[in-house]
């Protein structure tokens, strides 16, 4: 990215202080979200967001597995991001490494809640088949294609849209196993379920420039930005979790100050975000009738 | 080691603002009864010291319990010549544990992710500008892990940095919250932080009032985080006054 001059410094943090900034958006307005699943036809489910020039893709794969000892009753998920070199030539090789491993650990953190699996925004006990032996684990992997900033928000909402895209392979259990046995499961290749995301929380990236906060930051006005703080919020309007990024020190106030001002982005983004899910997955639907 | 120290352990425990009992009521889930029997606004006592490693620029031991940690700091020192030209200071951390760290051999928690948690909380107090075109290194080695590792490595870290003669705008200090059911546990051991809902940790610098890193995972109504913020920011100041306290006692300590 070329550098910024003084002067272009100065007219975005000025235009963010009068609440019109360089694309000409409000302080606390999306991008344009465009929405595309179903784009890889061999993984369970995916989906591709475009948020401006921010482009991302997330695939969901199921495959079936041994559950965790301390959790036999629930399946497992897997998160991991990679940054592809399409998007900065800086990400070749290792440069990557340490912008995915921290989107990686962010959506982590957002999506699968405590270590005692409450307030997951997945609800890991419907992937399980057979307590103990046989459930379902998810790996849930993102590329970014092409990166102009908020690529976190991007990549939450890729995976929200490749979830409801997911369908799992109904599975039969041969009934007279022996209890220490592992159970023979056979996987339908006929009948599906259909994976339930309505407690897939959202991340809301709130980026403090000045004084003010901006919503889905470009990658000039991140350049300019002191800290950030990323908020997930379901659609009940909890938190289920958040990260601060950014070097510079926040005073508390403003840290709660910001929670409330992403609750009430939230809302707007979730119904938006599950209308553009809604027309993609129709879309999908009529172009499969088709052939 | 903490048994040889002669003065009494000094802990912080918060105190929660607007609520006078100390352990507050539960109406439908029972009390979560803590293994060490503390209440739930209750933090470990600390044991700190610094100069714990000799060949370093400065180190530090913190004792919480049975989390152990030594951080030791080297620098500013040269940076290498791969790395550009920078006009400010450049920092780098590091973050082990020992394979009889854990019950279980060998069974480490992903140290990348710390070593970078670490950074990120630590950039926000040092003054990089005075040293420019040098680089600082923390190496922190987990001894044992019991519960809120990730707290006590940054509050060792700062100390370390402090005996190293880094500039820094304040101490760093951290503090996390475990979530269980309804209870707010603060300072968890690993016991109850394999059994939480939800944690929040907060790093802070307790003088200027500012937090260099949040983070919150599980599911959190705004009140709920209201009320852990302010315990973590209290624990966070007493905590900051006791590294204080430990610094001076080292600096008066050989002039005796």
């Amino acid at each position: 990215m070329v550098g910024l001059s003084l002067g272009e410094q100065n007219f975005i943090k000025g235009g963010i202080a009068q609440d019109l900034r360089t694309d000409g958006r409000n302080r606390l307005a999306y991008r344009p979200i465009f929405v595309e699943t179903g784009v890889i036809p061999q993984a369970s489910g995916s989906a591709r967001v475009k948020l401006g020039a921010t482009d991302v893709i997330a695939s969901v794969k199921a495959e079936l597995g041994k559950p965790n000892l301390s959790h036999p009753d629930k399946g497992k998920v897997s998160i991991y991001v990679d940054c592809s070199p399409t998007a900065e030539p800086t990400f070749e090789g290792r440069g990557g490494e340490e912008l995915s491993a921290e989107l990686s650990s962010a959506l982590q953190r957002c999506l699968l809640g405590g270590k005692s699996g409450a307030g997951a925004g997945i609800d890991l006990s419907s992937l399980s088949i057979v307590e103990g032996k046989v459930c379902w684990d998810l790996y849930i992997d993102g590329l970014v294609v092409s990166s102009d900033g908020n690529v976190l928000d991007a990549l939450g909402a890729a995976i929200k849209a490749a979830l409801s895209n997911t369908v799992i392979p109904k599975v039969q259990v041969a009934a007279n196993a022996s209890s220490d046995e592992q159970p023979e499961v056979d996987v339908s290749d006929e009948e599906f379920l259909q994976f339930d995301t309505s407690g897939v929380p959202v991340i809301i990236t709130l980026t403090k420039v000045g004084k003010h906060y901006i919503v889905d930051a470009t990658t000039e006005e991140e350049s300019q930005m002191s800290s950030a703080v990323s908020v997930s919020i379901n659609r009940q309007g909890r938190i289920c979790g958040l990260t601060k990024r950014g070097g510079a020190g926040l005073d508390p106030s403003i840290i709660l100050d910001m929670i409330s001002v992403a609750k009430h982005v939230s809302e707007q983004l979730i119904n938006k975000l599950d209308s553009e899910i809604a027309a993609a997955e129709a879309c999908d639907e009529e172009t499969e009738m088709d052939c | 080691m903490a048994g040889k120290s002669s003065a009494t352990p000094t802990t912080y425990s918060p105190s929660l603002t607007g609520q006078k009992k100390k352990r507050p009521s539960f109406l439908t889930d029972s009390d979560w009864v803590r293994p060490d029997g503390r209440g739930p606004h209750q933090c470990r006592p600390a044991f700190l010291r610094t100069g714990a490693v000799n060949s370093a620029s400065g180190s530090a031991y913190a004792e919480f319990g049975n989390t152990k940690v030594i951080v030791s700091v080297y620098g500013p020192r040269e940076s290498k010549k791969a790395m550009m030209y920078s006009d400010t200071g450049r920092l780098n951390c590091n973050v082990s544990y020992t394979t009889f760290a854990t019950p279980i051999r060998g069974q480490a928690p992903e140290t990348k992710d710390l070593s970078s948690m670490l950074h990120k909380a630590l950039e926000g107090a040092i003054i990089l500008k005075s040293f420019p075109k040098t680089t600082v290194d923390v190496f922190a080695l987990v001894l044992e892990s019991g519960g809120s590792d990730l707290p006590v490595i940054t509050t060792c870290a700062s100390l370390a940095l402090a005996d190293a003669g880094i500039m820094l705008y304040d101490m760093v200090a951290s503090v996390s919250v475990s979530s269980i059911g309804k209870n707010l546990l603060i300072d968890p051991v690993s016991e109850e932080e394999s059994y939480q809902d939800g944690s929040l940790m907060i790093t802070c610098m307790p003088s200027r009032n500012e937090v260099t890193q949040m983070t919150v995972t599980g599911e959190w109504s705004t009140p709920k985080i209201h009320e852990a913020m302010q315990l973590c920011l209290d624990a966070c100041s007493k905590l900051g006054k006791i590294m204080r306290s430990c610094l001076k006692e080292a600096a008066s300590g050989p002039q005796d």
